[in-house]
């Protein structure tokens, strides 16, 4: 059985088809990409599977359990992260505190916080080094204090990360998060991704729409093309496969940079 | 307690003391306008959580003053006479007076409390204007529901000193008592949206849809701000209601919703002290600066059109003057 | 049976008061997604420069079909200038700050209409003069339709048709309709959104501000806080029409209209005003898109 099993899954809005029978298997600890066009309905799918769309039709299951049309703060507790293609980061909170929200979750305190015992404080201290070893994994470490949306570009999409893994998700779903870099920062981007799946034991699905970015790091690339997946392979079988070409309008693998 | 935990707690103590005495001292003028002041930081402090803080933005904050002020004045005018009994048996009677005032206090913020929670399930489905506009329907369907119940007085307005209990002053003329309110709500507020699981309420305003992907329940989260809130405002309406002892459903409209939130926008939302201080500064210049009268509001509102458009973070935008920019940062971690 | 056709009569007289208010909510949400709170502090003014022009010019004494249009016509353009300037002063300088500090300001262009009202006219109530000698113009059994009833009715229906054709008919409304829907996208086909917007809030003003006259012919006591009760519940009405959408405007007007002298007149008057607010938190609760509303996604 596969960790994340989509079947035959179909969301519409109103008269729009944004996905078709889409068929998706990821194996525990594997790193897949979702790619296509603009507009193929990659980050629907990944709306319909952290609960902010329910589906249509068909269903999303995670370690067997049907998690379809379930709310996004029920999925999470099943180990479900993400990141956003706009970036949603805490704009106004400081990189530090976008990362302590997300180690909140399900396990809020509320009223008792506001007594401030000491198990209160050793919680908070527990918290904040929890953060700060997050922040630092991700060579986030000196920003800590600075709000959100002052940080570069970069930092900000790894910073995205860190909050993600803080909720210690088993499949983090990544959202283009290598839109808008230059090819130094992809590479380096790949290289962090192998490497926190390695030490999070994580399972990976990343959506993007750069073919290249994708091909030396994921074992295994399905391709959407308006709604329909039109190829599921390794990715070099992918980059020959005529559909694929065809939906990224004949164009090389490079069609896709322009992020 | 450390020493500057006591030197603090000492503090406060001389703080409320002198408060405590200053009516005999003071132009009874005085006492009313430091009265009104008081109430009106509770009440601005109140709104804070749901609109600053959560970023619920919320126009029906008088509703649930008015609410909490006639449950605890119809408390006092039917019951009071009796808990006074009931309390005042063995002790002297001041003592007894000042043991009896937590009781309207409280009615008057669980029932607004409850309100608030009657008002936020449904209304925390909506976003945006959409709340704004629900949060003013329900705080003028409450105000209106209250006109009409006869036994608080209806159109004619309620008054603590009633036929049902001749003779007993159930008034509440402490400033200390008052302020003592004031502190105690900045203080719960401020170490809600401080202390770790306050982040929640935070995450909610900067985006929802984030926080929710992160876990976190972001309808429970604005409920419970929108409960504490709606629980304070009552108690604020509650003082309001014993310092003034006479209460009208005029006073309760949404223009002084309005009021309230020009004290929190002013401030800047997002930031408690910024509350606090708009609020009194508010509440005291135009009564200190009599010949204002009719001109007050006039100014209250250009004042606002002009923030809006020239400093639209407020006066202190989400930054806290001491000692709440302390309270802000957890203690350091000791290494 | 006479009772409920006279109840519904009246229903609809004040209901088109109600949907004329509510088309200017409507179409400035529409074209900026602002909730105009001050619309209503525009219809008390269009009371109030009325009865101050009908003085001036002395048609108090001398009622008169032309005197009305004439104070009609005068209100109406005066309170046209009011709106544009309203616009340009408060809200033009907060394009793209979001939608709450438009919001927060629209309540204190309110605010601040309302009390410089109080200042200037004096807060006492006024008596509106009497431009037209109210006579009854049909009876039926025991119901009866005034003069001013049909005034009312006539003019309102009359503006609104007007409105209807402009928006439909006109390259201005055209134009509206393409702001409503995607303002950038018509800033980038050459419509001038600056001049469309300011052109909304005149013809939403002007409209307010015939209610507010054929309100003090209908309702003669006027006062500068005559604008909120009101103004809120055309802005309900606007809701429940969807806001947005100018039939919804004039069927939500009418609707409430309808409702709230229904139920005072059949069940209680102390709940009057509440009829609305309950009206709107339903309509929230359950369709807050209103009847002619279009449903609106957020992307993620």
């Amino acid at each position: 059985m596969a960790f994340l099993e989509v079947s035959r899954l179909t969301v519409r809005f109103g008269g729009l088809t944004a996905v078709s029978q889409l068929d998706l298997s990821v194996d525990e600890g594997a790193l897949v990409a979702l790619i296509g066009p603009n507009g193929a309905g990659k980050t629907t799918a990944f709306n319909v599977i952290t609960g902010v769309y329910a589906p249509t039709e068909g269903h999303v299951r995670l370690a067997g359990c049907e998690i379809g049309g379930a709310s996004p703060h029920a999925i999470s507790a099943h180990g479900v992260a993400r990141t956003f293609q706009n970036i949603r980061l805490f704009r106004g909170l400081s990189a530090l505190d976008n990362v302590r929200a997300a180690l909140l979750g399900a396990s809020r305190a509320g009223w008792r916080d506001v007594l401030r015992g000491a198990a209160w404080r050793s919680r908070e201290r527990a918290g904040e080094a929890e953060a700060r070893a997050l922040l630092d994994e991700l060579s986030l470490g000196p920003s800590a204090d600075a709000r959100a949306d002052s940080l570069p570009y970069g930092e900000q999409r790894r910073l995205e990360i860190a909050r993600a893994l803080a909720t210690k998700p088993k499949l983090l779903l990544l959202d283009e998060p290598a839109a808008g870099m230059n090819p130094a920062e992809k590479q380096a981007l790949r290289e962090l991704v192998a490497q926190l799946r390695r030490v999070h034991g994580l399972t990976i699905v990343l959506i993007d729409h750069d073919v290249s970015f994708v091909m030396n790091l994921c074992e295994r690339v399905a391709v959407l093309d308006h709604g329909e997946k039109i190829a599921d392979d390794v990715p070099a079988a992918v980059r020959r496969d005529p559909k694929v070409i065809e939906a990224y309008l004949g164009a090389d693998s490079e069609a896709g940079a322009a992020g | 307690m450390s020493r500057t935990g006591w030197a603090r707690l000492a503090g406060f103590g001389v703080a409320l003391a002198a408060l405590h005495f200053a009516p005999l001292a003071l132009n009874p003028y005085f006492v009313t306008i430091l009265a009104r002041i008081g109430i009106a930081i509770v009440a601005a402090a109140s709104l804070q959580l749901v609109n600053g803080f959560t970023g619920q933005f919320s126009i029906g904050h008088a509703g649930f003053m008015g609410l909490g002020a006639y449950a605890s004045a119809a408390f006092s005018v039917y019951l009071g006479a009796a808990v006074l009994d009931a309390l005042g048996g063995a002790l002297p009677a001041g003592l007894a007076r000042l043991l009896y005032f937590p009781f309207p206090l409280l009615v008057g913020g669980l029932v607004a409390a409850a309100a608030g929670l009657v008002v936020a399930v449904p209304a925390l489905r909506l976003r945006g204007d959409y709340l704004a506009i629900a949060t003013l329907g329900a705080g003028e369907i409450i105000r209106i529901a209250i006109l009409n119940v006869d036994s608080v007085g209806g159109a004619r307005g309620f008054s603590l000193a009633s036929d049902v209990h001749p003779g007993v002053d159930l008034r509440f003329d402490s400033l200390a008592g008052v302020y003592g309110v004031a502190v105690i709500a900045i203080a719960a507020i401020a170490r809600l949206v401080y202390a770790g699981g306050g982040l929640a309420f935070r995450a909610v305003r900067e985006d929802e849809t984030a926080a929710e992907s992160l876990g976190i329940p972001t309808t429970r989260v604005k409920v419970e701000a929108f409960l504490v809130s709606s629980f304070f405002a009552g108690v604020a309406g509650a003082l309001f209601a014993h310092s003034e002892g006479y209460i009208h459903t005029n006073s309760f409209s949404f223009v002084r919703s309005f009021e309230i939130v020009t004290f929190v926008v002013l401030g800047g939302l997002g930031s408690l002290s910024g509350a606090v201080l708009a609020a009194a500064v508010l509440t005291a210049a135009p009564e200190l600066l009599r010949g204002l009268g009719e001109w007050r509001m006039i100014l209250y509102a250009a004042l606002l059109i002009a923030t809006m458009i020239l400093r639209p973070q407020g006066l202190l935008g989400q930054r806290e003057l001491w000692p709440l920019s302390r309270l802000a940062a957890p203690d350091p971690p000791s290494s | 049976m006479d009772n409920l056709i006279q109840q519904l009569l009246n229903g609809i007289t004040w209901g088109s008061i109600y949907a004329l208010i509510a088309l200017g909510y409507t179409m400035v949400y529409g074209v900026l997604r602002l909730i105009n709170f001050a619309h209503g502090e525009v219809y008390m003014m269009g009371a109030m420069t009325g009865y101050y022009t009908a003085r001036a010019l002395g048609l108090a004494t001398e009622p008169s079909l032309g005197g009305l249009a004439l104070v009609l016509v005068t209100s109406m353009l005066a309170c046209g200038l009011l709106g544009a300037v309203i616009e340009r002063v408060a809200y033009r300088p907060l394009r793209g700050a979001g939608r709450l500090a438009p919001l927060i300001t629209a309540i204190g262009v309110s605010l601040f209409l309302q009390n410089t009202g109080q200042l200037v006219f004096g807060a006492d109530p006024k008596f509106f003069p009497a431009l037209l000698r109210s006579e009854e113009v049909w009876r039926s059994g025991d119901v009866a339709v005034s003069n001013i009833q049909l005034t009312v009715l006539v003019t309102a229906v009359v503006l609104m048709a007007g409105l209807e054709f402009i928006v439909q008919r006109t390259r201005f409304g055209r134009a509206m309709r393409a702001v409503s829907y995607d303002a950038p996208a018509a800033a980038l086909m050459g419509v001038p959104v600056d001049r469309v917007i300011t052109g909304t809030f005149v013809l939403g003003s002007m409209l307010a501000a015939a209610a507010g006259i054929l309100v003090g012919l209908s309702n003669p006591k006027i006062e500068p806080l005559m604008g909120l009760m009101p103004g809120l519940k055309a802005f309900v009405a606007a809701v429940l029409g969807g806001i947005g959408s100018v039939p919804g405007a004039m069927v939500g007007g009418l609707l409430l209209g309808v409702i709230e002298t229904l139920v005072t007149g059949y069940l209680s008057s102390t709940y009057r005003d509440a009829i609305a607010f309950v009206i709107l938190v339903l309509i929230l609760l359950y369709r807050p898109t209103g009847l002619f509303g279009q449903p609106q996604t957020e992307k993620v």
